[in-house]
């Protein structure tokens, strides 16, 4: 192990700011070299793809006509270092490439190769990667540290009790109330996520897109207290859920956004059935149907109360639903509110399913062995914490066998998975009218928030009046809206109609009901379909490359490079990771929680500052801690790179690369990355 | 004779040599001299005693063995099927529909919601292609449309984007969150305060981040639907007292605490649950007296001024403003961002330590995104406003004034709500000889209600579909008038106690006295024709 300074000394507690900026010589002579690597991949690729002569790829958003520019209203520290690679590319643009995106919020990338698209390859059964168990000794480790610090956290509340009583005033029985928050129940929060509470809810400013600002901050106190210095640091960010890269603020979403908030203003004023009803919601309702290839769609405000306000419309007293043990905290919540049977079976299991199916049908309802009134199985499309998707070709043919109705929540899989970003029944070429609720978000691929459920007309109709959100909650803001309607169909592409038809007639016809809009749309059923200029406000502004398509292509085939990338890369540095190997989420598997800390602390303060998200009981079991990369589509290769070298680095300092398989060194990842990604299957 | 007794003694030695052979092997076994102490002393010449070792033993073993898995299938009502039965039970099962399809009436109460296009405001123009008067959009204090916040919210979207990208734990707290917490706490003058991205989903968070299984409620019979949900969330012991009524408050107060001392049982966290004003039926609390209550009986005060907050005080501040009370008083002051500033989202603020808690245990606050910057700026830039014109909330009191003036003085109009309310509750008033289904509460007031049910002792008695209809009737009729007002919708079967159908108006600063009037001479005349064309 090289000698460094003790972990500690990685610790934000220091101060100064010099610290991110101050170059190492490990620093430069690894700068240098990948600097090196990177001219070195972009002449071979460049190579290559001329040789080919590249007929069919779209060119990287050169259609429009504005300048490389990074425009000065998102520069928000004039003294940033701009020799980072985060504010500007390493290498400037050549004369024949334009980009028009802003190069810290969404990487400047013109290199064809460095495009994939994901999709499940027909005949092959999905199977997940296998989830690999460390050696004995790391568990053993980490079940020491465990009990090591749950011991020194009880004496020091024993302690700490008897002689600095007034600190523990607020966990005990005090003046006649009991104490708000008992010591034993906040233990885990006080004693074991408090040393590591700088890794988390770190303050940011500024565009959470490729890259993100920082607001630094030292803590006196171990943690107690978070004290801001008032300075910033631009950091790579690897941890916002932004996969297709709509967080701008800049662009055509974000000139369609303008548009709406000075005409619309930012609120939307009362719930939706109570007079909160813009046209705007029934345009973005139709829109998403379309989008998805369903019948018809409900919006809400917020992704969480999607499912929570939901699924007590979907199920009641008499129904079972069955759960995945994985699931988010929102179905929890929602199932909960429901008053249904809950049963949950082991994650992504379909022998523990369809055993449990077996049971539950034939045994029916307990005590009374009444027969179920309907049974709801509610899976994610794609799991946040572990990157697995949803076994959604074998839960089909279950389907058929037993009956039950299916749900799939597809709040990070929608726009991130499938050739056309249609989630993961494109994904997997399933016709997503034969999923009955699709349910997913609009915070993470659309850069917006809030969330949606589509199915067919009968029951979202139904929800509509059944479900809590339309009743009781705000309805969805139009800024808001304009995201998703935007975005949305930038992914989608826009037919323009043949001959200008009389606008001012169509729209007021499309937007007279949301029925009226579905029955226009139906004239191309087609799936993936377009959004018909028609269906969208004829106020907004639209630009060539939403127009045609070529924006949301890049973005998918961008962001489904970068997740293969990273995650067969990761692999083949040795370390391990779980999940599907085009998940856009993937999760890197540290073990002993001291390390989650030391992990997340190397990698804010490297040379070229990098935000992870460490996460750990109770998001996942007691043993697996674990790092999470979240990939945008906004990533450069060099950005994956810089990601891959900075974990071999780390990797290595905390002895985290136990998966089996072949090695590679991280250079020659980075040299074969292309080959990497294409591979049908990766031996291991 | 011999021959045998040589085979039995030849029997004997080769018993009594393997029994030597394994007492030495089995000494030999490391840990073998306590285990034969142990069965010495255990066994103290009393075979009774081996043979209860014994049964021990196999039973620690058989627990082992079984299957802790399947839990449910050693169940007793558990039904043991062979594969076959299986197969054709599921073929037999047929479930019902997920979602039954829409009855007409349900189609043409979804048919019947005002589509507005464009902007939402005073008087936003509809699909119709008609402008109407807006009684219906909460917009207390005008802030919808304004062109200062709209500037603002401009600049905040070109630096920041308009999406937050991700919980606030994981690089989702923005400076500008970090912000409005602030500009909320400073506003109420509380220590702190936090941000949900969804003011529905925040009292149901924030009760139950505070309130475990065992721990006592107390709460008003008419709270709202997300309170009713927190509640239901929160699996604590609940106790409710009559509507808005402080003396049934203080009886059930006194008769938990009977209740403790009587069970002795150890000391728990108690709340008491209401709102400002209410938002089932307008009317307001009395916070001084809650305030008193809750001292005397040590509760801590969860308030839910959703309506109140941004409508009621001299600027706005709500019912802390109002009574002139402390908002530290309040332990948890829960409000909304959405009604009252025009933007979105809700908020809880308190101490540090109580806002600190819901940090890690506000369910919809942790797994949420958090709010888009633009909007939180625009709440923000409300609460400046609020705060520099006090104009706009003695405006917004001179309007409820005036619409109250013209609708007090209707015979076919119960208004339930307090008279400062910005929503105006209204409710069918059948002329007193001819009340089939609606009798007055008038009768025995001297027995109070179980406080173990949320349901009072004498209901009040209506006939939810009959009014729901003529009051539908109302709303068109005013619809076509030029007014535009809703019903105060709910999802009847839901609630927990039904509450009386009303119209609820939603009075607003940005329009003029003289429109206010208008608007509400226009109510009080579709009540007259729909209510007297029935009688």
């Amino acid at each position: 192990m090289p000698s460094r300074p003790s972990p500690i000394a990685f610790q934000s507690a220091s101060p100064t700011q010099s610290m991110f900026k101050k170059k190492s010589a490990s620093g430069l002579s690894t700068a240098a070299s990948y600097l090196n690597a990177v001219s070195a991949a972009d002449a071979r690729a460049r190579t290559r793809s001329s040789a080919a002569s590249s007929t069919a790829s779209t060119p990287a958003l050169s259609m429009s006509s504005s300048a490389t520019s990074s425009s000065e209203d998102t520069v928000l520290d004039e003294r940033e270092d701009f020799t980072d690679g985060l504010s500007y590319p390493r290498t400037p643009p050549t004369s024949s490439q334009v980009f028009t995106t802003v190069h810290s919020e969404f990487g400047h990338c013109a290199n064809d190769d460095y495009r994939y698209t994901s999709r499940h390859r027909a005949g092959t059964p999905y199977k997940s990667y296998p989830e690999q168990d460390p050696p004995y000794y790391i568990l053993l480790t980490t079940y020491i540290s465990y009990i090591l610090v749950i011991c020194l956290g009880h004496l020091r509340d024993f302690v700490g009790k008897r002689f600095r009583a007034a600190n523990y005033r607020h966990l005990l029985p005090w003046n006649g109330y009991a104490a708000l928050n008992s010591d034993f129940d906040s233990f885990y929060t006080r004693r074991l996520k408090l040393r590591i509470d700088d890794c988390f809810s770190h303050p940011v400013t500024g565009v959470p897109g490729r890259t993100i600002m920082l607001l630094d901050r030292y803590s006196p106190d171990y943690n107690k207290t978070m004290v801001p210095t008032g300075t910033r640091t631009r950091a790579l960010n690897i941890s916002s859920y932004n996969y297709l890269g709509f967080a701008q603020g800049n662009g055509p979403c974000a000139d369609a956004v303008e548009t709406s908030i000075e005409r619309y203003g930012v609120s939307a004023g009362g719930s939706r059935l109570e007079c909160g009803t813009l046209d705007l919601h029934h345009q973005a309702e139709a829109l998403v149907s379309r989008f998805l290839g369903v019948e018809d769609a409900l919006i809400s405000s917020m992704g969480f109360a999607t499912n929570s306000n939901i699924i007590p419309g979907l199920v009641s007293k008499g129904c079972l639903v069955i759960s995945d043990e994985l699931n988010h905290a929102s179905i929890r919540y929602g199932v909960r509110l429901s008053g249904a049977n809950v049963r949950m079976f082991k994650h992504n299991d379909m022998k523990a399913l369809e055993e449990l199916l077996r049971e539950v049908i034939s045994q029916g309802q307990p005590k009374t062995h009444r027969p179920w009134k309907k049974i709801l199985l509610i899976v994610e499309g794609l799991f946040s914490m572990e990157g697995t998707l949803a076994n959604l070709p074998v839960i089909m043919e279950l389907k058929k066998k037993y009956k039950f109705y299916l749900f799939v929540d597809e709040a990070h899989s929608i726009g991130a998975m499938g050739p056309n970003g249609r989630g993961v029944t494109d994904y997997f070429g399933i016709d997503p009218r034969s999923v009955d609720i699709l349910m997913g978000t609009f915070t993470k691929s659309f850069g917006a928030a809030g969330g949606y459920i589509a199915g067919s007309k009968a029951v979202i109709e139904r929800l509509r009046l059944q479900g809590h959100s339309f009743t009781y909650a705000e309805s969805m803001t139009p800024p808001v809206l304009t995201q998703v309607i935007a975005s949305m169909a930038s992914i989608m592409g826009i037919t323009m109609p043949t001959e200008k038809p009389h606008s001012s007639s169509s729209l007021a016809l499309l937007r007279s009901s949301s029925s009226d809009v579905a029955s226009a749309m139906s004239e191309a059923d087609i799936i993936p379909g377009t959004a018909p200029a028609s269906a969208l406000p004829s106020w907004m502004p639209l630009a060539q490359p939403m127009i045609d398509g070529s924006d949301g292509r890049l973005r998918l085939s961008r962001l489904a490079f970068n997740s293969r990338y990273l995650n067969r890369g990761l692999r083949k540095l040795g370390f391990i990771t779980y999940g599907s190997d085009d998940s856009p989420v993937v999760p890197l598997l540290l073990f002993n929680p001291g390390k989650m800390a030391v992990f997340s602390r190397m990698m804010r303060t490297r040379q070229t500052p990098i935000v992870v998200v460490v996460v750990a009981y109770p998001a996942t079991p007691l043993v697996t801690s674990r790092v999470r990369f979240c990939l945008s589509a906004a990533h450069t290769k060099e950005d994956i790179d810089m990601v891959l070298r900075a974990c071999d680095e780390i990797g290595d300092y905390l002895d985290l690369k136990q998966g089996p398989g072949e090695r590679w060194p991280v250079e020659e990842v980075i040299s074969r990355a292309v080959e990497i990604v294409r591979a049908p299957e990766m031996a291991c | 004779m011999s021959s045998s007794s040589q085979s039995l003694e030849l029997l004997f030695t080769f018993l009594s040599r393997s029994y030597a052979t394994l007492e030495t092997n089995f000494f030999k076994l490391p840990g073998s001299a306590v285990v034969a102490r142990y069965v010495k002393s255990s066994h103290q010449n009393d075979p009774g005693r081996t043979l209860l070792e014994v049964i021990l033993i196999i039973f620690a073993i058989r627990t082992l063995l079984q299957s802790r898995t399947r839990g449910d299938q050693s169940g007793k009502h558990f039904i043991q099927f062979d594969e076959k039965e299986i197969d054709e039970l599921v073929d037999e099962w047929t479930p019902e529909p997920l979602a039954q399809p829409l009855t007409p009436e349900e189609q043409a109460d979804l048919a019947s919601v005002p589509v507005i296009v464009g902007p939402t405001g005073p008087k936003p123009k509809l699909a119709s292609g008609k402008t109407v008067i807006n009684l219906a959009s909460y917009n207390f204090t005008g802030l919808a449309g304004n062109e200062e916040i709209k500037a603002s919210a401009v600049e905040t979207l070109r630096k920041y984007g308009l999406g937050s990208c991700g919980p606030p734990g994981f690089y989702g707290t923005q400076d500008v969150h970090i912000q409005l917490e602030q500009d909320i706490a400073d506003f109420l003058g509380t220590e702190a305060s936090i941000l949900y991205s969804q003011a529905f989903a925040t009292i149901s968070s924030v009760i139950p981040a505070f309130c475990k299984r065992g721990d006592v409620i107390v709460a008003d019979r008419g709270v709202n639907f997300a309170i009713q949900k927190g509640l239901q969330i929160s699996r604590c012991t609940v106790r409710w007292y009559d509507h808005n009524d402080m003396e049934s408050l203080e009886h059930v107060l006194e008769s938990v605490e009977k209740e403790r001392k009587k069970r002795r049982g150890p000391l728990t966290r108690r709340f008491i649950v209401t709102e400002g004003i209410f938002d089932h039926d307008g009317a307001m609390s009395d916070l001084p007296k809650l305030v008193e209550l809750k001292k005397k009986y040590k509760y801590r005060l969860i308030l839910d001024e959703s309506i109140s907050f941004g409508s009621v005080g001299r600027t706005g501040r709500g019912l802390t403003e109002l009574y002139n009370v402390p908002a530290s008083e309040v332990d948890m002051l829960v409000g909304s961002i959405a009604t009252s500033l025009a933007s979105a989202g809700g908020f809880c603020a308190g101490s540090h330590i109580v806002v600190n808690h819901q940090r890690i245990n506000g369910t919809s606050f942790v797994f949420s995104a958090s709010m888009p910057a633009a909007l939180t700026v625009a709440a923000s830039e409300g609460i400046n406003i609020l705060r520099n014109t006090p104009s706009i909330l003695s405006a917004l009191q001179e309007n409820i004034r005036a619409v109250r003036a013209i609708l007090d003085r209707a015979d076919c109009i119960t208004i339930p709500s307090h008279p400062a309310s910005a929503t105006i509750h209204l409710q069918v008033r059948w002329p007193t000889l001819q009340v089939p289904m609606h009798t007055s509460s008038s009768s025995s007031p001297s027995k109070p209600s179980n406080p173990l049910n949320v349901k009072p002792r004498d209901a009040e008695q209506f006939n939810i579909e009959l009014e729901e209809k003529l009051l539908q009737d109302i709303v068109e009729e005013a619809l076509a008038q030029g007014v535009m007002i809703t019903r105060a919708k709910r999802l009847r079967g839901q609630e927990l106690v039904e509450a009386r159908p009303s119209i609820r108006l939603a009075i607003t600063s940005a329009l003029s006295r003289k429109d206010c009037e208008k608007a509400a001479t226009v109510v009080k005349a579709a009540f007259a024709k729909v209510i007297g064309k029935r009688r």
